[in-house]
């Protein structure tokens, strides 16, 4: 009696490794949930005569189909898949940075001084050169002051990097009304002049070529380093690290400044490369939706361009439904919604199983 | 095992299923332009707005001038697919719109917004066959390209009419006894400390004034083109300030809603606030797009060239004022604004005459319009001849900037 009450209708134990091939299949399986549960929304939202294929269809076409639509989607991915290259390290050690964002406009403010003030002091090349380092060191250094009290007094990090976005997009608000402002009154910083101005490669900015070099420093950043290996000790247990020997302040803010580097690398990006000017959106959200990309690509450097590539084409392909099919802009949000909720939460059922209380659970528990 | 497999049967009966339902409805044919009638021409438009048209403000006054371009196209035989897109920001998802909407086959592409511009001048060049036109924008004129234009209408003419009526609303108080004649003072909430709101502000106040000789005012710029809560606040603090009048250039009906509640009177912009502030809001001015918009899509339709740098006022009926509030309005405004109307039409009214305003006590003589050398200071192009400063004339867009007396800029951080 008193052991039967114990036991709940379902209760979550972890699971043992699941062999590769049944993992995929649950992840493919929610995939297929998630498009199925998508096209509802699609059956809803779509004009009379269009269904869910053509909703998808008309999706993968805008993304994909022409070589214009394809430099659009690659240019949405790059700051997507360079920010969840920069987050990926704090993850991996349980630092919880969600101040991609701010780290993103810090750089781009650093990058966009000099773009503003130097253009026509030195050649083209070198500046770009000074703007990119600059961004990095901006972005590092903002990142490092909630490393430093997380390290020196044990402050949350969530919390303290979150505040730090807020205060990072006012000082861009006080630029572009201020000392940075263009036409008077007109709250816009000019457009960057041309040697400021990053050149493209097949047609999108250069940007992708960085990321992607980043891609493969962070792979043997995170594998093949020293640092990288204090960064996995410390995140699976930080008296481990302590024990054998590491300075884990030391260590996560020495991690942080690179995190923050990467962010503020991307900032310049942006502002260089897709914006040519700055504004205090130009982070755009890209600081927490790749949080989404790091988590769903479990922090393999290799599977975030897939995972941003991902997100980019339903983006893009999202705006080509509401031109073409007048589907409200919002849709999209909804199906993103829905992939990322199912595909995060397959992750969840591959490490955990549900038990339900079946007759024969009740009644091993009534012989003990 | 076995009940992997079966899930995953059962995941692929469920899709084909969905497939196969999917392939049912679709014999549905197109909405195709079904009209075979060969005098009618299609061109496809694409608007790119920066809010919605629930704003009930800027982007909702396009909106209003799309819907009532189409009507008049069509009476000339013209149809238009208009491709709108909403809620874009003044930043690179607005180069991906117009590139989106130029690679969609748009003949005619329409960005809504000041900032718009940098980013349309980006995707213009590579497609010359398309016209790109940057409303309230002022760059067509020197940059080059062929296929870029502007467009703008004479909103300081609407500004200056519905100044009338505030003016006339004042004098009344004063004559009445209401209020003294050194109380007459307006409030104005502006957005930015931006040419268009300065020019605006300024044509208003000028307008009052040639009605109401001692009326004076005040400005709270609130550094937002569109936030309903600071609007209101400068609203009230305007109010506060003794305040008896309060107009806006800013897209809510805040002020309004604010200014009837301080029992204060109020005139409008962009839209027609008499119908949420009944006891308050005099009259409103706002641009009417639709006589640009067909004039536009109709060159296009014909494969005309047509002007880079529009501006029409209210003579043409590119500015056009709401409906008067006579149950609140002073008598005779009516008549008083066809009076000025009519002088706006033939030219004898002149809303920035010089010898109506004065600049730090003296009468302005020099000022220019236009800014050759790109650092946004004007250096060119004389606007004060004829005893007026000419707004509008040199570009669409508006370029009077000059803080004149009588108006007090209470923050000008904006």
């Amino acid at each position: 009696m008193h052991n039967e009450n114990k036991v709940p209708l379902i209760r979550l134990a972890k699971r043992d490794l699941m062999e590769p091939w049944k993992v995929w299949c649950i992840r493919l399986a929610s995939i297929v949930l998630a498009l199925i549960l998508g096209g509802l929304v699609m059956m809803i939202a779509l004009p009379d005569g269009a269904t869910p294929i053509d909703g998808y269809s008309t999706i993968l076409a805008g993304a994909l189909g022409k070589k214009t639509a394809i430099r659009q989607t690659v240019k949405l991915a790059v700051p997507l898949l360079g920010c969840a290259l920069a987050i990926a390290p704090c993850f991996k050690m349980r630092f919880w940075n969600i101040g991609a964002e701010g780290q993103i406009t810090a750089g781009a403010i650093a990058a966009s001084y000099f773009a503003l003030y130097w253009v026509g002091r030195v050649p083209s090349v070198l500046l770009l050169i000074i703007m990119g380092a600059a961004g990095a060191v901006a972005g590092g250094l903002w990142a490092l002051i909630p490393a430093f009290f997380k390290a020196k007094w044990n402050t949350n990090e969530t919390l303290f990097t979150l505040m730090m976005n807020y205060i990072i997009i006012g000082i861009v608000r006080w630029l572009q009304g201020g000392p940075w402002e263009g036409r008077p009154g007109s709250q816009i910083i000019p457009q960057f002049d041309r040697a400021a101005t990053l050149p493209k490669v097949l047609g999108i900015h250069c940007g992708w070529i960085i990321v992607l070099i980043l891609v493969i420093f962070m792979h043997i950043y995170m594998n093949y380093t020293k640092h990288g290996y204090e960064i996995a000790v410390i995140g699976d247990s930080v008296n481990t690290a302590r024990y054998a020997g590491m300075n884990v302040g030391h260590v996560m803010m020495r991690t942080m400044f690179l995190s923050g580097a990467i962010s503020g690398l991307v900032g310049f990006v942006v502002a260089s490369g897709a914006n040519t000017t700055l504004y205090d959106g130009v982070a755009a959200g890209v600081g927490f939706t790749s949080i989404t990309v790091a988590w769903l690509s479990q922090l393999n450097a290799f599977a975030m361009i897939v995972i941003s590539m991902m997100l980019a084409i339903i983006s893009k392909g999202a705006e080509t439904l509401q031109t073409r099919l007048a589907v409200p802009a919002s849709i999209s949000d909804i199906i993103t919604g829905i992939l990322l909720f199912c595909m995060l939460g397959c992750e969840f059922f591959i490490n955990y199983r549900l038990i339900f209380r079946s007759s024969k659970t009740e009644k091993e528990a009534a012989k003990e | 095992m076995k009940k992997l497999l079966a899930i995953l049967l059962s995941v692929v009966m469920v899709l084909s299923l969905a497939a196969c339902g999917s392939k049912t409805p679709d014999p549905a044919p197109d909405p195709a332009p079904g009209n075979t009638d060969t005098e009618t021409k299609t061109v496809k438009v694409g608007l790119i707005c920066i809010g919605d048209e629930n704003d009930q403000g800027y982007t909702y006054n396009f909106i209003r001038g799309k819907e009532a371009a189409t009507e008049q196209l069509a009476a000339k035989g013209i149809n238009v697919d208009w491709v709108v897109k909403y809620n874009i920001g003044e930043n690179s998802t607005c180069e991906d719109a117009n590139l989106e909407l130029a690679e969609e086959g748009c003949e005619l592409i329409i960005n809504n917004s000041f900032g718009f511009e940098e980013y349309m001048l980006k995707v213009a060049p590579d497609y010359p066959e398309i016209q790109f036109v940057g409303c309230t924008n002022q760059n067509s004129w020197n940059d080059g390209l062929e296929n870029t234009h502007n467009a703008f209408a004479n909103i300081y003419e609407g500004r200056y009419l519905a100044g009338v009526a505030a003016g006339m609303k004042l004098q009344q108080l004063i004559d009445e006894g209401t209020i003294k004649a050194e109380e007459a003072v307006i409030g104005y909430v502006g957005a930015f400390s931006f040419a268009e709101v300065v020019s605006g502000m300024t044509a208003y106040f000028l307008g009052a004034r040639s009605v109401c000789p001692s009326a004076t005012m005040k400005v709270q710029f609130v550094g937002s083109w569109s936030d309903a809560t600071e609007e209101s606040n400068a609203a009230s603090d305007l109010c506060d300030r003794g305040c008896k009048l309060i107009s806006q250039h800013s897209d809510n009906t805040t002020p309004a809603t604010m200014a009837q509640s301080k029992g204060a009177f109020h005139t409008g912009y962009n839209n027609d606030m008499t119908g949420v502030a009944p006891d308050s809001s005099i009259i409103g001015c706002r641009i009417d797009w639709a006589p640009y918009f067909v004039y536009a899509i109709e060159s296009v339709a014909n494969g005309q060239a047509f002007d880079q740098d529009f501006c029409k006022g209210y003579a043409d009926g590119s500015v056009v004022l709401t409906n008067l509030n006579e149950k609140i309005a002073a008598p005779g405004t009516a008549e008083k604004l066809a009076e000025v109307e009519a002088g706006l039409k033939d030219g004898s009214v002149q809303v920035f005459d010089t010898s109506t305003f004065t600049v730090n006590n003296e009468p302005l003589t020099q000022a220019f319009a236009l800014d050759t050398d790109g650092d946004f200071a004007p250096d060119s192009e004389e606007a004060v001849f004829d005893g007026a400063f000419h707004e509008s004339y040199f570009q669409s867009a508006p370029y009077f900037t000059i803080q004149i007396d009588g108006i007090e800029w209470l923050n000008s951080a904006f």
